[in-house]
């Protein structure tokens, strides 16, 4: 069906032919299709010659519709000699016109020269036109098993307004193998090439359809939607996300799918099947990763030299016709390779379309997040395409961040160019958002000061309120005191230690001198302890634990006086020079009492200390 | 709790046991009644408002306990708030009056609530509750419970796994909880015993024990820091005054004072533990402390020789550190590893398993949106999330009859699993296989399983036509019924073709029935270490093709359609 269109059309087209419009020849043409993967390739060498009376600065192109709608990629740059490395192309500008007088179902591309053609020069040029979706499966559908052939329908004279003198096609197929091709005169097939012409002085808009059926078991790999989103960090990072919607547009697969012969023939059978993509990131590329909604996908291959970085992936499943697949790929660039300034301005300097080598893309959504506070924003691109701005909200952001989203279709890997986008941005609107976040802490600290120090109570003469603050200063005073009863209890251990002493040496005096400063002491330690105690008896709240307090205070003093008595009976009888077992005898009742009472004191003092 | 797993029953009847159990013992407070009574009114409201639970809140044995406890709870208060009121006398005339009209109204109550709970075949308890009770009940009635490999018994090494020294720790901790035993450390015991015995049953609730198990050691860890710490703290002050005390023992202390301290300290020591002889004579010679060291003379009668003390503090850090460590690594590999990608090591480094993602992305980008997935329960959640298809049974167990439905079709001949599968508009059906690369937990091992929780619901599957002499196989020796039912067919269709043998690596045998063909299903994906196989169910118009062109040479061609399908009218289960 496909074909008789095609060919109806192209006959339609040179039955139509009318004669050419200008006064421009093309004296010689040579084509060369590349047939080598799924994207078509034509590369024609032009040679125009002006043989009109006014001086021509367009040519024009023309391509037949159905060829026109799957253009993806058009461009004419002055031709070089082959061996020279296509390092600095310049292309011209090529627009889309639609002439009067023309046979319907050819879109027109005109050419602006660099120089208008003066009358009887000639000027050659290459148009490199590359298609999608050019190459029809034939079968529709194969077997896991099978090989992929697939069909290519074109012309076999060039198709132009003009009168062409000279002109030869050559095909390009992957592999030797040819199913069929049309023969026309002068068809020469070598190896895996295909030649057709030279054909001389062909009037304008003459055609010959010619049908190549051939093997092509590489992988049709197309990503049905890839959104590419550009996040730029002025602390040193841009980080770019890739999310793919990958489909194999070859030939359907049909039947039983079979583990056995990927397995067993790897490299043989289920040839078309897309068993890895390769993209080329740039140099210095790091934190890539590769996954996809349920999680990361191991099988990937990373190698980076200064040049640039090969990235290898695997889909989870080897993707056989009409398969589909989703995943997500990442990668952080350093920023002193992608931003540059000037003017005032910085520039985002990065490619435009997706790494992988020969992929083709449906639809291509490229976000460009600028950091929050940029302006003046404007986009310089070497295409056309659709654009506009969003915002996006990320952490920390309070007026969103500028989005500039650009969008295309029908897109090869030719597309892959560099874009710029210009925006303005100060260094220190960096600074905002560790700012806030610390200012932010900042306030929380202030405020839970603030509330630790504030006194939320609702009522200032409440009677719980009163009471409890009552309650504080008792435990206060009763802290106090528990002090000033451990001072004395000190005292005690000096008084003791003296008296140590003196069994040791018999020195009385000395004795008797630690007495007087331990009495004048513990006198100091009684008047403090006077206030304290009327302030306790007086206080309400202090009911339940007064008793205890005044039993401590008696216990004490009870303990004090007993010491004292203890002391002088000790000291006396040194004075008096007794034995030591006399000494010992005297003072043992008393020692036992102390023992006592110090228990008593001691436990006394750790129930008020629990208070 | 509720919203999130159905073990709240466990709690919802640890919190009764340990109210009766004050209430029993006497610790009735106001304290206890405030705390439970809204517990019981507020956490049922609330757990009825979750929609797997709804009314069950208060219809099922379950939630019985609960309630119970909170009338008992109501009459112990009020018996209490009485008994304020009254004078001693009148309130043991009320008591008797109370007690003879209300045993008789509650003999009443309880008659009438026991018919009532009796009338109902499992006593009003859900299949998983008496399970729990009785171990031995889901192997006997409930084939899916059972089925579960987290439902069975644990072993001790999976103990010792799981809580490692904790088991150790745990008696200790008791113990410790028992001096003195509080309400909350009453609560504790209770809690440890009964998760003890319900980890017991069913290994999935080691998830209960662990918690109990972490606070009883903690509690054990607690006191025995607290004893070595209070032993050094006193070895240490006591060594400073040890000096002082020494020096005034020659001269002025006598054997009469020492003998008095001891006195002194008697009662002291009696209301105490009884630390070792050695230790006591030891603490007798610091019979005049200073007085800040008030604290420190009580601990002492606790007291540990220094060093001991200071190498069982090293030992236990040690210990907690090397439980610390052990539990990293326990998370890291026991339980990290997520088991859907599995990881082998071998001499050339570690092999990524992957098939299990492998097979669910290629469901989802491959499938139609609507397609319907059948696989075995086991891999329904997954099937749903990753795959994000629907699915005929995934793990919520609720609905029985679905998945013995499906384990019916897994067992039936191809035919009739066909039938089965397309009643259910199923489009793909998903097995898991383990037999090239030897995982074992594959659908084949499952698969008696299927069979029992198949031939619960449709009778006419029978466990025995499965066995050879009671024993599960699928060599040569298999039974007819096991080589020719669909999940041995879509397990093994074409592995004979990988080594020449059908060398199963599970099972490890060559298996019964190599060469086959499948007549209603078509391979539609396999993994890359064919451990999940896809299958398509072909559309029943190509199966009446084929049918009519067999019998396009018979004359009756055009009888036999209608007649096929008037026979797919009937009920395909039976």
């Amino acid at each position: 069906m496909g074909i008789s269109r095609f060919v109806l059309l192209v006959f339609t087209i040179s039955m139509l032919a009318s004669p050419a419009l200008s006064d421009l020849v093309l004296s010689k043409v040579d084509r060369r299709i590349y047939l080598t993967s799924h994207i078509v390739r034509i590369s024609s060498t032009l040679e125009v010659e002006n043989a009109g009376p006014e001086t021509v600065s367009k040519v024009l192109l023309a391509f037949p519709d159905l060829q026109a709608q799957n253009l993806a990629y058009l461009m004419a740059s002055p031709h070089e000699a082959k061996a020279k490395v296509k390092v600095s192309v310049v292309s011209f500008p090529i627009d889309v016109v639609k002439p009067e007088d023309m046979p319907p179902g050819v879109t027109f591309y005109s050419v602006s020269l660099p120089q208008g053609l003066t009358v009887g020069a000639s000027f050659t040029f290459d148009v490199l036109a590359v298609f999608t979706q050019a190459l029809r499966p034939m079968p529709e559908q194969i077997g896991q098993a099978d090989i992929q052939l697939v069909l290519y329908q074109d012309s076999a004279y060039y198709l132009s307004p003009y009168v062409v003198k000279v002109q030869s096609l050559s095909l390009k197929v992957p592999d030797s193998r040819i199913e069929s091709y049309t023969t026309l005169q002068s068809t020469k097939v070598q190896g895996s090439e295909i030649k057709y012409g030279p054909y001389e002085n062909l009037p304008a808009f003459s055609s010959s359809p010619i049908t190549v059926h051939f093997e092509n078991n590489l992988p049709f790999a197309i990503a049905q939607e890839l959104v590419r989103e550009i996040e730029i960090s002025h602390w040193g990072n841009v980080l770019v996300t890739e999310h793919y919607k990958l489909i194999h547009g070859g030939a359907q697969s049909k039947g039983e799918f079979s583990r056995l012969e990927p397995q067993a023939r790897e490299n043989v059978q289920g040839p078309s099947a897309v068993r890895y993509l390769v993209a080329h990131l740039p140099p210095r590329a790091h934190s890539v990763y590769y996954r996809d909604a349920i999680g990361n996908i191991s099988t990937s291959h990373l190698r980076g030299d200064s040049k640039k970085t090969e990235l290898l992936i695997e889909p989870r499943y080897p993707m056989f016709g009409g398969w589909r697949t989703a995943f997500t790929i990442g990668y952080g660039l350093p920023l002193q390779d992608c931003l540059y300034e000037s003017e005032g301005r910085r520039f985002l300097n990065i490619t435009f379309s997706s790494p992988m080598i020969e992929l083709v893309i449906d639809t291509l959504i490229v976000k460009v997040v600028l950091p929050e506070g940029s302006s003046d924003i404007s986009v310089a691109a070497p295409f056309f395409m659709k654009q506009w701005q969003e915002t996006k909200i990320s952490h920390l952001d309070i007026v969103g961040r500028a989005v500039v989203v650009l969008e295309k279709t029908n897109l090869v890997p030719e597309h892959n160019q560099y874009f710029q986008v210009y925006y303005k941005f100060n260094r220190l609107s960096m600074l905002r958002e560790p700012l806030m976040l610390i200012s932010g802490i900042f306030f929380f600290f202030v405020a839970c000061i603030v509330y630790m120090h504030a006194d939320t109570s609702i009522s200032k003469f409440s009677a719980s309120y009163l009471a409890k603050q009552q309650w504080e200063e008792v435990r206060v005073a009763i802290q106090q005191v528990h002090n000033i009863i451990c001072r004395c209890l000190a005292t005690h251990d000096k008084l003791e230690a003296s008296l140590r002493d003196l069994s040791r040496t018999g020195e009385v005096q000395a004795c008797k001198a630690a007495r007087k400063s331990t009495d004048g002491l513990l006198k100091e330690l009684s008047k403090e302890l006077k206030p304290l105690m009327t302030f306790l008896q007086s206080s309400p709240s202090a009911v339940q634990v007064l008793s205890k307090v005044e039993e401590l205070v008696a216990k004490e003093k009870e303990l004090l006086e007993k010491l004292m008595a203890k002391h002088s009976t000790a000291v006396e009888a040194y004075e008096k020079k007794s034995g030591a077992r006399d000494i010992e005898n005297r003072i043992a009742l008393q020692q036992q009492k102390i023992t006592a009472l110090r228990q008593e004191v001691d436990d006394l003092l750790e129930f008020i200390d629990e208070i | 709790m509720v919203c999130s797993w159905g073990g709240y029953t466990f709690i919802i009847n640890l919190i009764p046991m340990h109210v009766l159990l004050c209430i029993v013992t006497g610790r009735f407070s106001s304290r206890l009644y405030i705390a439970y009574a809204p517990l019981v009114v507020l956490g049922t409201l609330l757990a009825a408002l979750v929609p797997v639970v709804g009314f069950n809140a208060v219809m099922t044995s379950e939630h019985f306990a609960s309630f119970l406890v909170f009338i008992i709870i109501h009459v112990v208060a009020f018996v209490y708030y009485i008994k304020g009121i009254l004078s001693p006398k009148m309130f043991k005339v009320a008591v008797t009056l109370v007690v003879s009209v209300g045993l008789a109204v509650c003999c009443a109550v309880i008659a009438v609530l026991i018919a009532l709970v009796a009338s109902s075949p499992t006593k009003g308890w859900s299949g998983r509750s008496l399970s729990l009770l009785d171990p031995t009940y889901a192997s006997k009635y409930i084939p899916i419970i059972a089925s579960v490999s987290e439902h069975q018994p644990p072993t001790w090494p999976s103990y010792f796994m799981d809580i490692n020294v904790l088991a150790f720790l745990v008696p200790a901790g008791i113990i410790a909880c028992f001096l003195p035993l509080s309400d909350a450390s009453s609560f504790v015991v209770l809690y440890i015993a009964t998760s003890v015995y319900f980890s017991g049953v069913m290994v999935r609730l080691m998830l209960v024990l662990a918690p109990a198990a972490c606070i009883t050691s903690g509690i054990a860890l607690s006191q025995a820091f607290d004893v070595f710490t209070g032993s050094i703290k006193f070895q240490l002050t006591g060594a400073s005054s040890n000096t002082e005390v020494d020096a005034a023992e020659t001269s002025s202390s006598t054997a009469e004072s020492q003998t008095d301290a001891v006195k002194t300290e008697k009662p002291e020591e009696t209301a105490k533990n009884r630390p070792s002889r050695k230790s006591k004579k030891k603490e007798r010679e610091h019979g005049e402390k200073p007085s800040t060291e008030a604290k420190a003379e009580k601990k002492r009668l606790l007291a540990l020789p220094l060093e001991s003390s200071v190498i069982s503090l090293l030992l236990l850090v040690l210990l907690g550190a090397f439980y610390v460590v052990h539990c990293v690594w326990a998370a890291a590999e026991a339980y990290s590893a997520p088991s859907i990608v599995l990881t082998s090591r071998s001499h050339d480094g570690l092999h990524v398993f992957d098939d299990f993602r492998e097979a669910y992305a290629w469901l989802r980008h491959n499938t139609d949106v609507d397609d319907k997935v059948a696989s075995w329960w086991d891999y329904g959640y997954q099937t749903t999330a990753m795959a994000n298809r629907t699915v005929i049974v995934d793990n919520n167990t609720w609905n029985n009859t679905h998945i013995a439905t499906v384990g019916t079709a897994m067992s039936s001949p191809e035919r009739a699993a066909w039938e089965i599968f397309h009643s259910l508009d199923v489009k793909y059906v998903l097995v898991v296989f383990g037999g090239l690369v030897g995982y074992p937990s594959d659908d084949i091992n499952k698969f008696l399983w299927m069979v029992r929780i198949g031939g619960g619901v449709f009778p006419h599957i029978k466990e025995p036509d499965y066995l050879r002499d009671g024993q599960y196989r699928i060599d040569s020796q298999a039974t007819p019924t096991m080589l020719n039912c669909l999940m041995y067919k879509l397990s093994y269709y074409r592995f004979v073709e990988t080594d020449g043998k059908g060398f199963d690596r599970v099972r490890q045998t060559e298996i019964g029935k190599k060469y086959f063909k499948l007549t209603h299903f078509e391979e539609a994906f396999t993994t890359h270490h064919w451990m999940v196989r896809i299958y398509k169910l072909k559309p029943p118009k190509n199966r009446i093709r084929g049918k009519t062109k067999k019998s396009k040479s018979k004359t009756s061609s055009t009888t036999s359609s209608p007649k096929r399908s008037g026979t797919k009218k009937k009920n395909p289960w039976q």
